[in-house]
């Protein structure tokens, strides 16, 4: 078991230095000049020329790609990091002698590690919000629907799923903030807030956006995996000995669904930390997401990197985190491995 | 004639019994309908989709105008006709949805089926590690990303972006179903009269595999269409004076109040074009792979 995660975790890093030098690649073809983003629009040609040696722009593509990842991740001992040249290490984010380098943002010009640790916690926030609703909502109607297959409450649950996964997450953002916000004036239209009770109260929209866009599939997932579930050998025991449907249903056939459930809740937990790109955008949230697109539209080359590479990282750990789960909550996996 | 006969067979019982499938043929009606609008309406319409009509195009104060006998669901913020912009729209969603799909599903389709044929093979692990890869990049981004790097994108990049980064899933998804093919007895046998792999593969799985291709190819369409919509959305996709209802929902959402017929048209369409064909698919889903 210890070999079987050693060798994920290999392969995880693997993913993620793929990843970096994909975006490395494809952050270099965007059509931008970072010295004259950093000197400014009306900056003398030679100062330009100046800058773009000073942060290494003239150099060819290997060599500022070898730089880059050297620069990545790198080991310093603290004494020699302060004896260093200050601006080497200005960048870097450090845990004990570990630093963490992403570069310096030229538009938002701070070094973009602290750009993401600014953010970070803000998508982390709107996803646990998301992925709350979405359980909530999700568990709730496919309990409802797989209770009498069939019926019309099931029918009822199963063309809400058909339309819920139908709608653009715009769609639905702009809807509810139109309902809620606009006509109701029962939450703010868009925004962070400033206080810690605004910033709940800014949630509940975009959280809500979220929620009812995923709270579709997972309604779908949990209905067709209790009535898979309700056909097994196990809970037909439970039924002759007298068990009542609802008792079968909550008591054996629903611990089988939570694990496909979990393991969707980790790598949608995961993606979403990430960046909700179009939601957090549409309600100016300021996590990740939103950064995401001003950083694209910028040809920020760092942030972007920066942001991809958070992304992945966190879509790749929660993959290791639900694996790891799989072997903790089914006992067959632990004999399998 | 007889060899004919047998392999008709198979296929008069699956179209009959999507027939019979309320919502495969609910989905194939809306499908229709949406194709015909798309193909037939802006032949019909005396409107250019991006000219401007400054005669009777215009509302009071020079607000977009509202639906009337000219321009039956009324004109944008630059006095466009709003139904011929649709049904463009409908052919931009259209073109793109089906093609990012047919070719999401080729592509997913040959990696899934030779991954699953080698399972267990260094050709099997480079492959998923491939798709690994693909499945833990923000695919948003990375379609925004190169659709930024290049100066000019039209409907054919936005096509082939969605389609080469949208084949993961329908990899894993016909990996799976290639293993359970070729762990039959029938593959052992092509195997064993010395039928080449290519043959094998071509003849023995492809046929057996098609049934998930084409249910996963109907619900990526739906999928597909969506992506375009968002990235239209975010101003990252076909860039204007092109009809496109993501962008199109863009532009009207100032007007929610003077216009909402600017907002209440491409919102219809779009949820519209993915309930057709995510009910098509869910049908033969239904039918196919039951």
């Amino acid at each position: 078991m210890i070999r079987r995660l050693v060798r994920r975790l290999g392969s995880a890093l693997l993913v993620l230095w793929a990843v970096a030098t994909l975006t490395f690649v494809i952050a270099d073809l965007l059509p931008s000049d970072p010295a004259r983003m950093i000197a400014g629009p009306t900056a003398r040609a030679a100062d330009v020329a100046r800058i773009r040696a000073q942060i290494g722009a003239d150099r060819p593509l290997a060599v500022r790609y070898g730089l880059y990842l050297r620069h990545l991740v790198h080991v310093t001992e603290p004494a020699a990091a302060a004896a260093a040249n200050k601006t080497e290490h200005a960048d870097c984010a450090s845990f004990g002698p570990l630093h963490l380098d992403l570069g310096h943002s030229y538009t938002q010009r701070k070094p973009v590690v602290a750009v993401l640790a600014d953010r970070a916690p803000r998508s982390l926030l709107l996803a646990v919000g998301a992925v709350t609703v979405q359980l909530f909502v999700g568990l709730l109607a496919g309990l409802l629907a797989a209770f009498r297959p069939r019926s019309w409450l099931d029918r009822t649950t199963i063309a809400a799923t058909v339309v819920g996964t139908s709608v653009p997450t715009y769609l639905i953002g702009l809807t509810l903030q139109y309902a809620l916000g606009h006509r109701l004036h029962l939450l703010p239209l868009d925004g962070f807030g400033r206080t810690d009770g605004e910033h709940l109260v800014s949630l509940i929209l975009p959280a809500l956006t979220l929620g009812i866009f995923g709270a579709a599939y997972y309604a779908r997932l949990v209905r067709d995996d209790l009535l898979a579930a309700m056909r097994q050998d196990f809970v037909r025991t439970a039924r002759a000995k007298g068990a009542s449907r609802l008792r079968t249903l909550l008591h054996h056939a629903l611990r089988t669904t939570l694990v496909p459930v979990l393991t969707v809740v980790g790598l949608e937990l995961g993606a979403l930390v990430g960046g909700a790109v179009v939601v957090e955008t549409l309600f100016r949230w300021p996590g990740i997401g939103a950064l995401a697109v001003s950083s694209l539209l910028d040809h920020d080359g760092p942030l972007i990197l920066g942001i991809t590479l958070t992304t992945s990282a966190c879509i790749v750990m929660s993959n290791l985190v639900v694996d790891a789960m799989y072997v903790l909550l089914d006992p067959r996996m632990r004999r399998a491995s | 004639m007889q060899r004919a006969g047998m392999l008709l067979l198979p296929y008069a019982r699956t179209r009959t019994r999507l027939l019979a499938h309320p919502s495969a043929r609910l989905g194939g009606l809306l499908v229709a309908l949406l194709v015909l609008f798309a193909l037939v309406a802006p032949l019909l319409s005396p409107y250019e989709a991006n000219a401007s009509d400054f005669v009777h195009g215009l509302g009071p104060g020079d607000t977009p105008g509202p639906p009337s006998w000219a321009h039956w669901l009324g004109t944008d913020r630059i006095f466009r006709d709003q139904l011929t912009r649709l049904a463009m729209g409908a052919r931009l969603s259209l073109f793109v949805g089906i093609g990012a799909s047919a070719l999401a599903t080729l592509l997913g389709g040959a990696v899934g089926i030779v991954a699953g044929y080698f399972e267990g093979t260094a050709i099997d692990a480079v492959l998923m590690r491939l798709v690994d890869v693909g499945l833990s990049f923000p695919f948003l981004l990375l379609v925004m990303a190169v659709g930024a790097a290049l100066d000019e994108t039209s409907a054919l990049t936005v096509l082939l972006l969605l389609g080469a980064s949208g084949w993961l899933g329908t990899a894993r998804l016909v990996r799976a179903k290639t293993l359970q093919v070729r762990a039959q007895e029938f593959i052992a046998a092509a195997r064993a009269l010395g039928l080449s792999t290519p043959r094998i593969l071509w003849r023995h799985v492809l046929p057996n595999v098609a049934s998930t291709l084409v249910f996963t190819a109907t619900l990526a369409v739906a999928q597909m269409l969506l992506a375009e919509s968002v990235l239209s959305y975010l101003g990252a996709g076909v860039p204007p004076p092109a009809a496109s209802w993501g962008r199109m929902l863009f532009e009207g959402q100032d007007f929610y109040q003077a216009a909402p017929w600017l907002l209440a048209g491409p919102a219809c369409l779009v949820v519209l074009a993915a309930l057709a064909f995510h009910l098509l698919g869910e049908g033969m889903r239904d039918v196919l792979d039951p």
